[in-house]
């Protein structure tokens, strides 16, 4: 006979095994389910870290600054071109508020202006960081679809677009005065001959009026062979060049102006032949251009070393002379158009101010290098290197 | 006021100081800019720039009351708002500054400029350097920062004696400099406090960050014997001048 406790206990244990065998079976569901949901969840933030990842690239690829900040003002994009147009290290504004990495208030307030109350625009600021700079900056409100707002700033460099315009003016002046100061010598020449001059001041006066014409000449020649070189148009003829021949050729049409000035001028030349390729006419001027520097800043009773000296690959034709020097400030700027290192004695040694910047065009036309050494009251040394 | 809004409105207050301090930056470099170049319209700006400035001033201070009076912070929090309230202090007198130096651009500009000047605007950029390191400090709460950058006062201060000591030279060969000499003198004087301003800032924020209280410094910049110097070359001018008398 079964004692109804023992019955009870049957039932009790068969309902605890029916009971625990659904739960488990219950809780692997929901275990399998989570572990599904954890995949998905990764798979998806994979793929969101992808395109953050890609879409950061893209904006580190632009030349323009970027910055986004997000409804609460704080940065959630600032792009390679902000840092360094902005001068900040890289990872430092970004989850902060701009004004903490980039010290400008017109920025600030024109991106806050832009997100709080939906003004946009472009301005021209200036930066006064480490370095002083002109900026261009355009903000925008960019509305998200679920609602929240967030701020785009566009920050573009144009500290280089402004020097190069005051580059232009102050080339656009230069040449006019170069033009304009023998022109009006030669207007009152004529005139005065215009008047009945004659005789020996007439002689005296049409002497200086070829003078200036072969000045205004060359400086127009040298002009236009530099706006040809910088646009790129100026006809190279390359060929083989033996810089040797070409050096003693140079040297040896320069010796009679050099005796005349009372400078002793000697070429230093390698035996045989140094070959480069290249535009023989082209290279000429370089070599007479230089000459030219040498004879007109060097003093009666100084020398010129005028030659070419050779190292495996490469060909350095180089002109050094004993003269003043040029002022260490000034080196930087000799290769620039119409830079003269002192006015006054340069006009009347009769130099456009354009030949150096030819001659550094040339060189690097051939895909050479110049370069100049001086030191005053001993002299300076420019070296055009070629290679073979 | 809940406490993430206390947190919110601190930050926003220590973002205001930094836009006042990056105004009074730009105050100070086109006030010199101004100076240089004689240029009136520009020194006009800086005088309107006080305006925006005197704002944030008075939004700070009201912002860091109420917080005290609110919220009773404790610590860090406290000592944060207790240095903004000395900082503001110190911003306001360097747009004083620039504002004073406009003043003088304006009245100077039609005088004929002595020489070129170099070592005012070298003092300019040094303090500008010093005002602009001092704010880092704060915005990165950076201590160690904050104790390294005083030390560049003394070269603002020696700029200051080399300034005051040549214009005295300019001032006893030419009367006729004297307008525009003292003038320069007190630019000079203004750079050289605004430096000292500029240190102020950083003790605060080494105090901000550390807790530890510290007497402010208080610059003096010696030009006893350049004083002197100059009451022996205006002596030397008269005598000459006496004596070239006919």
């Amino acid at each position: 006979m079964i004692s109804p406790f023992l019955a009870a206990a049957v039932a009790l244990a068969i309902a605890f095994i029916i009971a625990y065998w659904v739960t488990r079976r219950r809780l692997e569901a929901v275990r399998a389910e989570l572990a599904a949901a954890t995949d998905r969840a990764a798979v998806s933030s994979d793929s969101d870290l992808a395109a953050m990842a890609r879409l950061s690239a893209l904006l580190d690829a632009l030349p323009v600054g970027v910055i986004v900040i997000d409804d609460d003002a704080r940065v959630v994009a600032f792009n390679a071109g902000a840092t360094e147009i902005l001068g900040v290290q890289a990872e430092r504004p970004v989850g902060r508020a701009l004004i903490e990495s980039v010290r400008s208030y017109d920025l600030d307030r024109r991106l806050l202006a832009a997100l709080r109350e939906g003004v946009e625009g472009t301005a021209d600021v200036p930066l006064h960081a480490a370095s002083d700079r002109n900026l261009r900056i355009t903000t925008k409100a960019v509305h998200a679809a679920d609602g929240s707002t967030e701020a785009i700033a566009i920050v573009e460099d144009l500290t280089r677009v402004r020097d190069l315009e005051a580059m232009r003016r102050d080339f656009v002046s230069n040449v006019s005065h170069e033009l304009r100061t023998p022109l009006s010598a030669m207007k009152i020449m004529i005139e005065t001959l215009q008047s009945g001059a004659g005789g020996e001041a007439a002689a005296g006066f049409l002497r200086s009026l070829a003078a200036e014409t072969d000045r205004m000449v060359v400086l127009v020649e040298d002009l236009l062979d530099l706006a040809r070189l910088e646009s790129g148009k100026l006809d190279m003829r390359f060929g083989s060049v033996d810089l040797v021949e070409l050096c003693r050729d140079v040297v040896a049409s320069h010796l009679p102006r050099a005796r005349r000035l009372g400078i002793s001028l000697l070429a230093t030349l390698p035996d045989g032949k140094v070959t480069i390729i290249g535009d023989r006419d082209k290279l000429v001027q370089v070599m007479v251009n230089l000459l030219d520097n040498a004879l007109r800043h060097t003093p009666s009773g100084g020398h010129i070393d005028a030659g070419l000296s050779s190292a495996p690959g490469l060909a350095t034709l180089y002109v050094k002379d004993d003269g003043p020097g040029i002022p260490y400030d000034a080196l930087p700027h000799i290769f620039e158009r119409f830079y003269v290192v002192d006015q006054s004695r340069s006009r009347s040694a009769g130099g456009t101010g354009l030949g150096l910047a030819i001659v550094k065009h040339i060189v690097e036309a051939h895909g050479g290098s110049v370069t100049v050494e001086s030191e005053l009251n001993r002299g300076t040394t420019f070296r055009c290197t070629f290679s073979i | 006021m809940a406490r993430e809004n206390f947190h919110r409105i601190l930050n926003e207050t220590q973002q205001d100081v930094l836009r006042m301090g990056s105004l009074v930056e730009e105050a100070i470099t086109k006030a010199v800019d101004a100076l240089a170049r004689s240029d009136i319209a520009l020194a006009e700006e800086i005088l309107n720039f006080d305006d925006y400035i005197d704002d944030l001033n008075v939004r700070i201070e009201t912002n860091c009351l109420n917080l005290l009076a609110l919220q009773q912070p404790m610590a860090s929090d406290l000592r944060t708002i207790a240095a903004m309230l000395d900082i503001i202090i110190d911003l306001e007198r360097i747009g004083d500054h620039a504002c004073d130096i406009a003043q003088i651009t304006k009245h100077l500009a039609n005088e004929p400029q002595l020489k070129p000047m170099i070592d005012i605007p070298r003092m300019a950029a040094r303090a500008r350097e010093m005002l602009r390191e001092a704010l880092d400090a704060f915005a990165n709460r950076d201590a160690t920062a904050a104790h390294r950058i005083p030390a560049k006062d003394d070269e603002v201060d020696r700029l200051y004696r080399t300034v005051f000591k040549e214009l005295i030279e300019f001032m006893a060969k030419d009367p006729k400099a004297i307008n525009r000499g003292s003038n320069l003198i007190l630019v000079a004087l203004y750079l050289e406090r605004i430096a000292d301003h500029a240190t102020n800032v950083c003790e605060r924020v080494a105090y901000m960050v550390e807790g530890v209280p510290k007497k402010l410094k208080r610059s003096v910049v010696e030009i006893n014997d350049v004083a002197a110097h100059g009451d022996e070359l205006i002596r030397a001018a008269r005598v000459e001048g006496a004596t070239g008398a006919p």
